[in-house]
């Protein structure tokens, strides 16, 4: 398969502050590739390089061969695409606004809009002004907006943002046909870490500007050992013993009088023999299935984003 | 081609549906405008129908008649030592003369019309479409239509920024300088249709208040340095129809001005700061202007001496309201004629030209950092 998005080595400061830091992936055709990071770690600004909004300041980012920037026009005919917190016209409806989107990739086709329309679940609403919309049925329209034109490649920012659970089941079961139906390329960045493990092939995880992790989910799962939940007589101990093993990573397990462990094989024995050489009762070691979250965690030492969790401070250029 | 045609669609579209309230409440005071001066000569003239036409000829005889008059009573205040030795004629545009210089000036205007008269040149302001195109393009109406432009331009890319809608525009398969174009191009095109209906609004009542809308392909005279006596080498002879372009041409120049000026505040900002910057400069630059204007007169005494401000982008008004007036052509109406016009419209082609070169520069590299 050839790559359909091409990115290599780009940074971008905004001042003093670092944006990206030699980033480098790139998104084949025809498949669905995951664009993680925590809040602040570059996505929507490598998102936006790749749509021509902004241009990197080291380093060359292509769409369909064609750099996003210098040769934005021919690049923009390969895609379609969705930011955050997606921006319409509030005087025009829904149908209006994609005929404003449309004009600009050739004649207007109605039978298209209809269909998009129907698509996105939005055939009742789409007469109505925007500036009625919630911030689901904007989303909704974004994608509409998005696929217009048959864009061979989609992408996405946070596009689950502002929808109820129905609509992200909804909008997951639409990208998953879309990938397989149609053959699109999606390029989609979220914080809902279960999107992305239930439809990803591929994950590219960013954090401070720089790519921690890329490649197969199945891959990525098992290439920082595995996870053991271990159940014993006292927490404190034993968490201190397993800290002092070279190659284990533990926490405070979910459940009751256990710890969560990440290790390899060889380690996990180490440490069975360690805890009970220190006299910490071992009812039960197990092997538990490692998920997108575990890896994600260990990868950028920030928490799976949360109500109560706070962006990290911008890193300074060194 | 097509995607620029698509995109100056989408703007005449965008300024319609969002913006249809303004052009309503335009065509609402021009009916109301319109009724009110009807009014106004009905009970003033005691009568409903359009006035006698009057030929220019009559009209510059009768102001011979009233100058000559003026000069016997001037010279009959002098003989007696009245009057303090100054005096303010034509409603003081040209400020205190003597008594002297007062009658010099009378006397100029009186050979100004005899020559008018004796070479069978009529001066422009005997024709109802160009009173109409120098009243609708040179003074209030445009003042106002000016900064309605200016506010619409400087929504163009700022209010896509604040709606978000500019990341859609920008990532879609048109280049920036087609963007730009477009929505340049758009507003230019909505200003001028507004503002040949105004003239033609204007023009409807101007010819019900001269007796006749008047000849549009008749020669009229218009003075090349006003300060000067007219001659063979001081008037230019134009068709009437020529005169209107000029004066439409000379306005639309100061629309495109404030509208490239709006534009480059439009790329930098968003929609309300926009707002802000551009009417706060259209309405506070005349303003401003005008304080200047007023402090070097009292410092000098002489109103010349601030006519270089109508060279400073300030007084987009200026080209048009500097035809020279062939009535009363005089000293006072120094800074006036054709000369004058020429050099206030290469002013206003250079900050036209500064302004949209500055925005097209900005906006090809602006980054959308959102």
């Amino acid at each position: 398969m050839a790559a359909i998005v091409e990115v290599e080595a780009l940074s971008k400061n905004f001042g003093p502050v670092r944006a990206l830091s030699g980033v480098s992936f790139s998104v084949e055709e025809g498949e669905v590739l995951g664009f993680l990071g925590p809040n602040g770690a570059g996505k929507t600004t490598t998102i936006r390089i790749l749509l021509g909004l902004l241009h990197g300041d080291g380093g060359t980012a292509k769409i369909g061969g064609h750099d996003c920037w210098t040769d934005h026009a021919r690049a923009s005919r390969f895609f379609g695409a969705t930011l955050e917190q997606p921006g319409f016209y509030g005087f025009l409806s829904g149908r209006d606004n994609l005929r404003q989107f449309a004009r600009m990739l050739g004649p207007v086709d109605e039978k298209q809009i209809t269909d998009l329309l129907d698509l996105v679940g939005m055939t009742e609403r789409g007469d109505d002004k925007v500036k009625r919309y919630s911030m689901g049925m904007r989303q909704r329209l974004a994608l509409a907006q998005a696929l217009l034109g048959k864009p061979r490649l989609l992408v996405l920012d946070e596009p689950t943002n502002g929808l109820d659970p129905n609509g992200i089941h909804g909008l997951r079961i639409l990208l998953r046909k879309l990938a397989t139906e149609q053959g699109l390329t999606i390029f989609f960045s979220s914080h809902l870490l279960s999107e992305v493990e239930e439809l990803c092939d591929r994950v590219v995880v960013l954090h401070r500007g720089e790519v921690k992790a890329a490649g197969p989910l199945s891959e990525l799962m098992n290439v920082k050992g595995f996870r053991y939940r271990i159940d014993v007589s006292d927490v404190e101990k034993a968490l201190e013993v397993v800290r002092a093993v070279d190659g284990a990573r533990a926490e405070p397990g979910t459940i009751k009088d256990s710890i969560a462990v990440t290790a390899d094989t060889d380690i996990a024995r180490q440490i069975n023999h360690a805890l009970v050489y220190a006299g910490v009762g071992v009812d039960q070691l197990v092997r538990t299935e490692k998920g997108l979250e575990d890896v994600y965690i260990q990868l950028t030492g920030v928490p799976v984003a949360s109500p109560l969790s706070s962006p990290p401070a911008p890193v300074a250029p060194r | 081609m097509s995607i620029v045609l698509s995109l100056i669609r989408n703007e005449f579209e965008k300024t319609w549906r969002s913006r249809w309230i303004v052009f309503v409440v335009l065509g609402g005071l021009f009916v109301l405008i319109a009724g009110g001066l009807y009014t106004f000569y009905v009970f003033h003239e005691h009568r409903w129908t359009p006035p006698a036409t009057v030929s220019w000829q009559s009209q510059l005889q009768d102001q011979i008649t009233v100058d000559q008059r003026t000069i016997a009573d001037l010279e009959q205040i002098k003989q007696q030592g009245r009057g303090g030795g100054t005096v303010r004629i034509g409603g003081g545009g040209g400020g205190d003369l003597t008594l002297d210089q007062a009658i010099a000036q009378l006397h100029q205007g009186i050979a100004d019309d005899q020559y008018l008269i004796d070479n069978d040149i009529a001066p422009v302001q005997s024709f109802a479409v160009a009173e109409a195109s120098l009243f609708a393009m040179g003074g209030i109406v445009m003042f106002l239509l000016i900064r309605i432009f200016g506010w619409l331009a400087s929504e163009q890319i700022a209010g896509e920024r604040s709606d978000r809608t500019i990341t859609i525009l920008l990532s879609r398969p048109a280049s920036r300088n087609q963007v730009l174009f477009a929505k340049a191009f758009a507003s230019f095109l909505i200003s001028l249709v507004v503002v040949v209906v105004t003239l033609l609004i204007v023009y409807a009542m101007f010819s019900f208040w001269f007796g006749s809308p008047g000849s549009l392909t008749d020669q009229a005279g218009v003075a090349i340095d006003g300060a000067k006596p007219l001659g063979p080498g001081n008037l230019v002879q134009m068709p009437i129809w020529l005169f209107v372009l000029m004066c439409l041409g000379a306005a639309m120049l100061g629309v495109l001005c404030v509208q490239g000026m709006s534009l480059l505040i439009s790329v930098l900002t968003g929609r309300w700061a926009a707002i802000g910057i551009t009417l706060a400069v259209l309405f506070g630059a005349p303003l401003v202007s005008a304080v200047v204007a007023g402090i070097l007169f009292l410092i000098s005494g002489s109103q010349d001496s601030g006519h270089f401000l109508s060279y400073i982008f300030v007084n987009v008004l200026a080209p048009v309201g500097s035809v020279a007036p062939t009535f009363g052509n005089s000293a006072a109406a120094a800074g006036s004629g054709i000369k004058e016009f020429v050099s206030e419209l290469e002013t206003l082609g250079v900050w036209t030209v500064g302004f949209f070169l500055a925005a097209w520069l900005l906006f090809r590299r602006k980054q959308e950092a959102g």
